[in-house]
């Protein structure tokens, strides 16, 4: 039974029925690739290819191709990875914490977000893998497998050990969460499926789904421990990955004020990642009944809070350097806001703190190509909060005889930009084979149901 | 509560009342269940909330697979930290204590890991979802898009037939009919109506 609020806004317009959702949901799937689909999953191949490329050349002649050096170990490889990790917190933020506070605007955008989420931490993963410099022996450096010389084990004292555990771990129970969620859906499709192909593949992934009550009785009790284990999970994961940062002694990484912050910035950059993609798939799909204003709106406001805790922490960080008393913190953060590379830090400021504050006006917030620009504002915002973290610490340490200057070389960008590729070819093929929006949740809402 | 893959049986009868609008839908399995009816199953395309309580279903026990799996994880995650890092070959890093609190993320993610997977095993065994499995009570290809079936013993000693065949309709059933098996995908049909 559903309850109806008199003053809430409808989540799904257009008076859709149950046999609308289906088949304007399942149209993609059971139709030719539209010529706009062809020419972006063209391109995101061609970054593909970079990617592999890049990383060939990295392999072949190791880590020297990267413009790392002595003091800044970590310039673009360790910026980016933990910019797609960020970007990956969203999915699962949306899926289990919305869930949880039973949030059901969440019900059309999991899915897709969920996707992003899966697709932005294999991006996230290139780096560190390829970081190691030889892959073939880093399986043992990150697995708990004793070294083949004695019995030394990894290190779990270490936070990149914590890391990898816990990435791994997000990966793989996002993937979970994600492909129960989908079996009902590619049941559906499985029914519709008119070629042999098609009947195959479906009738393969669904499992065997009837959409019977029992079932549904135990998907439903599985989905909310999920989402309860999941949400801890979420919250875990930015926070070891700040811990890389946080219990080194490096200035302006020692900070306790780190894993609030980057988690905050992680739902604010994934935010904007799913707003990016969102109002372009809306509007390409046609799906606007579906992803309504409403839910662009409620995404910005999001996007609004946790750009403004971000730059909270931001103030803080300067305000407990400035308290501290401790000169070479002190030093780290005046050097950031004024040093050689004040160019990205004010860039972060501007991105992050200053620019999502347009969203305090209505139509800030409902119109949707100004949402897209906005998006794009914060991804690049908090690419450059993640670069000033690292390169700035960094090139100017304790030792004076190690202050040096940073800049990548093309194979760092070349990797970066084939990442871009990797994510994007995911997506166009997400978007053709499976459900973009998670029908049988979406049916569950519809307020119209003669 | 009747084995739910009776009907599938060799010659065994099933009553099937297909549903468009899940409110009439639930309201209409709930007055069957409470007239000592057993319903044998429903297929919905999306979860309907409240229908487990008006078909008479008992509480799913996952949540207790969910603790056991956890609790495994737990195990596993601070016993492997332990013999490697305490036992085995303890090393001072830091000079953190060989067993701590440094132990705890991986610890945490370990549960996590073997919660999830743990559960979502249980679920696929408990349901018996295999890759490939042919689904087993397809009724309507239209009740994973916008219809509701319900599955009805047919000799039901609470029940006579045309009775139950007229509930369902008065209730909205838009379709009722007898289902004889004889085999996977194999059966007949009997379309019945409206006695009064």
């Amino acid at each position: 039974m559903i309850h109806d609020s008199a003053i809430r806004t409808q989540l799904v317009t257009g008076e859709k029925t149950l046999h609308d959702v289906t088949t304007e949901i399942c149209r993609p799937i059971e139709n030719k690739p539209s010529t706009s689909w062809k020419v972006g999953f063209v391109l995101s191949v061609i970054f593909l290819g970079i990617l592999g490329l890049t990383l060939a050349i990295t392999t072949l002649f190791g880590i020297g191709t990267w413009g790392l050096n002595k003091t800044v170990q970590w310039g673009w490889d360790i910026t980016n990875f933990v910019f797609w990790v960020g970007i990956g917190h969203a999915g699962t933020l949306i899926s289990a914490i919305l869930l949880l506070f039973r949030q059901k605007w969440r019900m059309s955008i999991n899915r897709s977000a969920e996707a992003m989420t899966i697709f932005a931490v294999m991006c996230a993963a290139v780096f560190p893998l390829f970081h190691m410099g030889r892959l073939w022996v880093g399986m043992y450096w990150v697995l708990p497998l004793p070294n083949a010389f004695g019995s030394l084990w990894g290190n779990f004292h270490s936070p990149l050990l914590w890391d990898v555990f816990a990435i791994t771990t997000y990966f793989s129970v996002s993937l979970v969460f994600w492909y129960l969620g989908l079996i009902p859906d590619i049941a559906t499709v499985r029914d519709r499926a008119t070629t042999a192909g098609r009947k195959f593949w479906y009738n393969f992934f669904s499992m065997g789904w009837t959409g019977s009550v029992r079932t549904w009785n135990r998907y439903e009790v599985v989905s909310l421990i999920l989402a309860g284990i999941s949400t801890p999970l979420v919250l875990s994961v930015h926070t070891i990955v700040s811990m890389d940062f946080a219990t080194s002694v490096v200035p302006g990484w020692h900070t306790t004020i780190f894993p609030p912050y980057f988690v905050a910035g992680a739902i604010f950059s994934g935010f904007g990642m799913v707003l990016t993609l969102l109002v372009i798939v809306r509007k390409v799909m046609n799906y606007q009944d579906y992803i309504t204003i409403g839910h662009l709106e409620a995404m910005c406001k999001v996007v609004m809070l946790t750009g403004t805790m971000v730059g909270l922490a931001y103030i803080t960080e300067f305000f407990v350097a400035a308290y501290s008393g401790v000169v070479y913190e002190q030093y780290a953060f005046i050097n950031r806001a004024t040093g050689p590379y004040w160019w990205a830090y004010w860039s972060m400021m501007t991105c992050n703190l200053i620019a999502p504050q347009v969203f305090w006006f209505k139509w800030a917030r409902t119109t949707p190509w100004f949402i897209f620009m906005l998006s794009i504002v914060v991804n690049v915002g908090m690419w450059f909060e993640r670069f000033v973290i690292i390169v700035t610490s960094l090139h100017r340490e304790y030792l004076p005889s190690g202050w040096v200057m940073y800049s990548p070389t093309i194979i760092e960008i070349g990797i970066f930009v084939g990442t871009f590729g990797l994510f994007f070819t995911c997506f166009f093929l997400f978007s053709k084979f499976l459900p973009v929006i998670n029908m049988s949740e979406v049916k569950s809402i519809l307020k119209n149901r003669e | 509560m009747i084995d739910k893959n009776l009907y599938l049986d060799r010659n065994k009868t099933v009553i099937f009342g297909i549903f468009e609008n899940p409110d009439s839908f639930l309201e209409t399995v709930g007055k069957v269940h409470s007239k000592g009816v057993d319903i044998i199953d429903c297929y919905t395309p999306f979860p309907i909330h409240g229908i487990e309580k008006a078909m008479g279903l008992k509480r799913s026990l996952l949540p207790i697979g969910a603790f056991i799996s956890g609790s495994l994880g737990f195990i596993g995650a601070g016993s492997l930290q332990y013999y490697t890092m305490t036992y085995d070959w303890p090393i001072i890093i830091g000079n953190k204590p060989s067993f701590g609190v440094s132990f705890v993320p991986v610890w945490f993610e370990g549960t996590i890991l073997f919660t999830a997977f743990g559960l979502a095993l249980l679920f696929f065994i408990r349901n018996k979802m295999l890759h490939g499995k042919m689904p087993s009570e397809r009724v309507d290809m239209r009740q994973t898009d916008d219809r509701m079936v319900v599955a009805i013993a047919s000799d039901n000693p609470a029940i006579n037939k045309s009775e139950l065949t007229d509930m369902l309709f008065n209730g909205g059933a838009v379709e009722v009919k007898e289902r004889t098996n004889h085999g996977y995908e194999d059966f007949t049909d009997v379309n019945l109506t409206r006695n009064n």
